[in-house]
């Protein structure tokens, strides 16, 4: 017969053990990111964030539903829907302005910022870049076509119809591409009127409004030269495909992976120890080396065939372009109306 | 007289579409209008003020493309409407008329297995037809019948073929289900009174289904209007709908405000036409209140 007191004990131990998950669950932080998706979504969801989980014996919740900002705005600044915000660089600058993400990220929040090259965190940034692409040209080898050597090769009359760019109201890589334009033929990256007059000039060009699309375009054939990230290519080497990247010698644009902080977050101790797992030499080599990114961290290693195409030497770093999207971001709504009547038609 | 003032229980079977209606469109219709008033989002933004600003932006249009982008987004909708009507009017006659039940099954699954693929996946084979190396333009160019490729995409073309392709199907299904019900002896007797083919259809059918004819046209022209994706594939830098200015200035611009206002517009601007065009049709079959 059981008593009383028998009873009494094994229905609290019931209920503790019961009861326990949910106590666990209560207890442990999560911590809301954004991150991508592709073979970096892949990456980051069997690797990376499992080990950062139990690291830091806590739940990441990543969301890879673009686009990210207009979500962030909708949510309450004291409540933010995320605590680490992963975007390219002109979407943080948008950020910033509204007072939805900290300034810098400093390598008393985070170590590891102390080792990134000074352009992940120039005045051109903020928060701190990760990894950046550079965008230069990406060609078809089977078409007779030197290797590009210069952005200007891009205008060559025999690639009327057959070159590729953004619509750039929609793509930083196309308003990159606008603002190289500036530079190119008149005085510098914000010479709007020479970069308009530039433009005007290459048309007839084919106009995507994200980089997959150019890829396929590439792949195809549909363009022989298209403006293009270089990871956008060399992740189908070894896949016997006739493309190839070019830097050209005017530099390469930095297409720049940044991570910050949402002044509201709730979690902030973590969402820093995140940024600074990204920064992790082992981190930063296993996606580096996944998705062809350029790593932020000096002391990477990478394997030779990465090494040797990817920006990881002060030489190399030297030849990246970084816009100013301050600049850019307030003059933006002009901008893409002009572009817009110019490549209409 | 306190059982006549009770709501029919038949009644309460509305509720969960009324729910659904008010929840997912008179509430964030009712968001959107309200935002493209403010500055910014008062709801995080304790400096937001109400302000005209956006609809001004519109209506003066300084950077001279929104009445164009309205314009386009009118225009594609009436071709496309008028396309998929002229193409699923004979096909749903001929799908109503037919007497072998296999065989109107048959078409019935052809007519609706475009729809079990996504549009996007519809969109991008639409895209492998007809690019510069699509499969027309490389046979035309193989067989020397063309010197260059023709231009049907990155156009108004283009993104008007696709739509066509992808709204077809609701016109067919919704005018089926009309002529189906129009009574064959009406069309019978106009010809044993002496009127040939064309005019009986044009004398006894063709007013009959004109309520088919006017919902399957809001159908199409509603979905043609607020279409994104094909648009935004299929146009390139040649077109330029509202919905794209719409996502741009939420996705990119981050500019929420002037996006309702942007979807206000649209939406009375559809109104009107949906109005005028009503009225014009029950003014063509002779009653009032056709839909």
């Amino acid at each position: 017969m059981i008593s009383r007191r028998t009873l009494l004990g094994t229905s609290a131990v019931a209920a503790a053990t019961l009861a326990a998950p949910s106590i666990l669950h209560a207890q442990t932080k999560t911590l809301k990111i954004t991150t991508w998706g592709g073979k970096w979504g892949e990456i980051m969801k069997a690797t990376v964030l499992p080990a950062f989980e139990k690291e830091f014996k806590c739940t990441v919740s990543a969301d890879q539903a673009f686009p990210y900002v207009p979500k962030l705005q909708a949510s309450p600044k004291n409540d933010p829907l995320y605590d680490v915000l992963h975007t390219n660089s002109n979407e943080q600058w948008n950020c910033f302005t509204e007072g939805l993400v900290m300034n810098k990220i400093t390598p008393k929040e985070a170590p590891n910022v102390a080792d990134v090259y000074p352009w992940a965190v120039s005045d051109k940034i903020v928060g701190v870049a990760i990894f950046t692409s550079a965008i230069g040209l990406g060609f078809r080898t089977d078409k007779g076509l030197a290797k590009p050597t210069s952005w200007k090769d891009l205008a060559d009359p025999k690639l009327a119809g057959a070159r590729g760019s953004y619509i750039i109201p929609v793509n930083s890589l196309g308003q990159c591409h606008l603002m190289m334009l500036g530079k190119l033929y008149g005085k510098g990256l914000q010479d709007l009127d020479a970069a308009y007059k530039a433009l005007e000039q290459l048309k007839p060009i084919k106009l995507v409004d994200f980089t997959g699309q150019m890829e396929k375009m590439l792949l195809s054939g549909e363009v022989s030269m298209g403006v293009i990230h270089d990871s956008g290519v060399y992740r189908y080497e070894g896949q016997n495909q006739p493309v190839d990247f070019a830097s050209p010698s005017e530099g390469v644009m930095a297409l720049e992976q940044v991570l910050n902080v949402t002044p509201g977050s709730k979690v902030k101790e973590l969402a820093f120890a995140y940024i600074d797992y990204m920064l992790r030499p082992e981190t930063q080599k296993l996606l580096a080396e996944g998705v062809w990114y350029s790593p932020a961290n000096k002391k990477v290693k990478l394997d030779a065939k990465y090494d040797e195409k990817l920006l990881t030497t002060e030489a190399k770093v030297a030849t990246l372009i970084q816009p100013d999207w301050k600049w850019y971001n307030a003059r933006k709504e002009d901008i893409d109306a002009r572009v817009t009547k110019i490549l209409k038609g | 007289m306190a059982i006549a003032s009770r709501p029919s229980p038949i009644a309460w079977l509305l509720a969960p579409a009324l729910l659904l209606f008010v929840l997912f469109f008179v509430l964030p219709f009712g968001v959107m209008a309200l935002m493209s008033f403010y500055s910014g989002n008062p709801a995080t933004n304790s400096n937001a003020f109400l302000t005209t600003r956006h609809y001004e932006r519109f209506v003066f249009d300084s950077a001279g493309i929104y009445h164009d982008a309205l314009w386009a987004t009118l225009r594609i909708g009436l071709i496309t409407t008028i396309v998929s009507l002229l193409i699923g009017y004979p096909l749903a006659h001929w799908m109503a008329r037919m007497q072998s039940r296999l065989g109107h099954a048959l078409v019935l699954m052809a007519v609706i297995a475009p729809m079990l693929t996504g549009i996007v996946v519809r969109t991008f084979a639409w895209m492998t037809i007809l690019q510069d190396k699509g499969v027309i333009n490389t046979l035309l160019v193989d067989w020397g019948i063309v010197s260059k490729p023709l231009p049907l995409m990155y156009n108004e073309f283009g993104t008007v073929v696709a739509l066509v392709h992808i709204y077809v199907p609701f016109m067919v299904l919704t005018l089926t289900g009309v002529i189906g019900r129009i009574d064959e002896r009406l069309e019978q007797a106009a010809r044993s009174l002496g009127a040939g083919r064309l005019r009986a259809f044009v004398e006894v059918t063709l007013p009959l289904s004109l309520p088919g004819i006017l919902a399957g046209s809001l159908l199409v022209f509603a979905l043609s209007i607020s279409a994104y994706v094909t648009p935004s594939l299929m146009g390139g830098t040649d077109v330029l709908t509202l919905p794209m200015l719409i996502a741009q200035q939420v996705g990119t611009s981050f500019n929420p405000n002037f996006a309702g206002a942007l979807g206000v517009v649209l939406l009375l601007v559809s109104l009107l036409i949906v109005i005028a065009y009503n009225r014009i049709l029950a003014r063509l079959s002779g009653e009032q209140g056709l839909a």
